[in-house]
């Protein structure tokens, strides 16, 4: 699944807070987007995922331009986000969170309920394989039954990463994966993505942290004020002047 | 005591029918955000299909289930036709556009079964003596019929893949749209359950009593208060505010007269609130 981002611009007022953005992610990689506060990263991920609607420019999945798609439906093409600051369904348990997402259920009738309760009744045990499969692969089983809103940050990070592989998303993006979690949990889940990755499943990250995401990115683009100021391997673009001076302040 | 004894029996048969009221109020509220103002008339309109399948068919039983498939028809119809056109205006837009709703499902009941009150033609039964205390054979199969309604409603929410959908948009409706949970599914099921809940309540109203086009209006005020005192969008709070506020309007009776028992549950209501501002059960606003 290939993302193609052209020209992308927000304007609010006389502030140009995303400003003439184009980049690639292709097929199954782990592209990057680093910038200070404010630097017009999340307006970028909502104009992607149709959050906000752009004033300029185009987003094309697998070279189909979707500016016209709602968030729902850029979702359901194989598309899906997470949050900063992570959005869980806080009542259900981490297992029924999965389950929840699993696409295409017979069971979300009432009248199969009461007419086809065999075929509700396969299907869940082959969804709940699945999730059991998932959660193991996230190491989230000891919390399967747990309430997903009493979970730390972090695990609640993983919960929606695990939410969105079961809607069998191809391209994930991630809104500050790192962000306020631990160091041990930042390795379990950079480990987690780099595994998903090599199956296939491309990532667009946005991360204010530099540590992990150097690690992880193949590409890594740099914006500042709304506008792309640097892209490359992530050595190359973190040895950039200019980027230096806008992220690190000019220090090393 | 013997009188007392009966007198909460009849509190607790019309808690459970609050309960039930304030059980499809509290449904709705937590997953289409507004207080539904025709669960009262959606009663009626299931009590008078009741009323008339078991006349022609001779079955109580037979009328009731008839009854709460109309209520669920009633329920989906009205979201196709209304609501699914306002969702994403605010509660109140809903609210007033469920009391046109309310005054227009009373017209038409009035219109297809006149206006003159009706009773259910039941047999009639001597009632038991247990402990000298006399108990309606009638009233057991309706509380059997109240459990087994509840059992259903709280199955499908806890236990089945459409329950566990409406708990996630009640939880997080933006969420739950960007996780593939496509609304209307879950909307329609919503709106069939608080549907066919609302007619059971109105079924068992109206053979407690007598089935006249304004019995569910009448009992749209208790209900909410109900599912506010259970805190609101927490349905096992909204049947046991109902069964508490029943109990209570019919234990003081005694005391404070017919006239004000209604007035006796709110005050009930108020104090509650006074202590606990999210209700019995609430923990925070919405749904789980």
């Amino acid at each position: 699944m290939i993302l193609t981002i052209e020209g992308l611009t927000k304007v609010y007022g006389a502030l140009r807070v995303v400003d003439d953005v184009s980049f690639t992610v292709p097929s199954g990689d782990i592209v990057g987007v680093i910038g200070p506060n404010g630097a017009g990263k999340s307006t970028l991920f909502s104009l992607v995922t149709g959050f906000l609607d752009a004033a300029k420019g185009q987003v094309n999945l697998d070279r189909k331009p979707i500016g016209s798609l709602s968030p729902v439906e850029r979702a359901r093409s194989g598309m899906v986000r997470t949050f900063q600051v992570p959005r869980e369904f806080s009542h259900l348990t981490v297992w029924q969170n999965l389950m929840a997402a699993t696409p295409k259920q017979s069971g979300e009738s009432l009248t199969n309920l009461f007419f086809r309760p065999g075929r509700i009744r396969e299907e869940e045990d082959m969804n709940s394989q699945k999730v059991d499969a998932m959660l193991d692969f996230l190491r989230l089983s000891h919390v399967a039954h747990t309430p997903a809103g009493r979970l730390s940050g972090g695990q609640k990070k993983l919960v929606e990463l695990g939410r969105a592989l079961m809607t069998g998303a191809r391209l994930i993006l991630l809104d500050e994966p790192f962000a306020g979690v631990n160091p041990v949990l930042i390795e379990e889940i950079a480990e987690r993505i780099r595994e998903l990755n090599a199956q296939g499943i491309g990532f667009l990250i946005i991360e204010h942290d530099l540590g992990a995401l150097t690690r992880l990115v193949s590409t890594l683009h740099v914006m500042d004020r709304g506008r792309l100021i640097a892209s490359g391997v992530p050595a190359e673009v973190l040895a950039n002047k200019q980027v230096r001076e806008a992220y690190l302040g000019g220090t090393s | 005591m013997t009188a007392y004894a009966e007198l909460m029996i009849g509190g607790l048969m019309s808690g459970l029918v609050v309960g039930l009221a304030a059980l499809a109020i509290t449904l709705v509220f937590g997953i289409a955000r507004f207080a539904n103002a025709a669960t009262g008339d959606t009663m009626t309109a299931g009590a008078y299909v009741a009323l008339s399948v078991s006349g022609a068919t001779g079955s109580v039983i037979v009328g009731g289930l008839v009854g709460a498939l109309a209520g669920a028809a009633i329920g989906v119809v009205v979201y196709f036709l209304i609501f699914r056109k306002l969702a994403g205006r605010s509660s109140v837009a809903n609210l007033l556009a469920s009391i046109g709703v309310a005054f227009i499902i009373r017209a038409i009941v009035g219109v297809i079964f006149e206006h003159q009150q009706q009773v259910f033609q039941l047999p009639l039964v001597r009632p038991w003596r247990i402990l000298d205390i006399r108990v309606q054979p009638s009233d057991l199969n309706l509380a059997i019929v109240a459990v087994l309604t509840l059992a259903t409603v709280f199955l499908i929410l806890y236990a089945t893949p459409v329950g566990r959908r409406m708990r996630a948009v009640a939880d997080d409706p933006g969420l739950a749209r960007i996780s593939g949970i496509s609304p209307t599914r879950v909307m329609i099921a919503l709106w069939a359950l608080a549907g066919s809940v609302s007619a059971v309540a109105g079924v068992m109203y109206g053979i407690k009593t007598v089935v006249t086009p304004e019995m569910g209006w009448d009992m749209l005020l208790p209900a909410f208060a109900a599912a506010i005192l259970g805190g609101i969008g927490h349905p096992v709070g909204a049947i046991c505010a109902g069964i508490l506020l029943g109990t209570i309007q019919e234990m003081a009776t005694p005391f404070v007269g017919f006239t004000y028992k209604l007035a006796i549950s709110f005050v009930v209501l108020l104090i509650v609130l006074l202590v606990r501002p999210s209700g019995l059960f609430g923990r925070n606003e919405g749904a789980r």
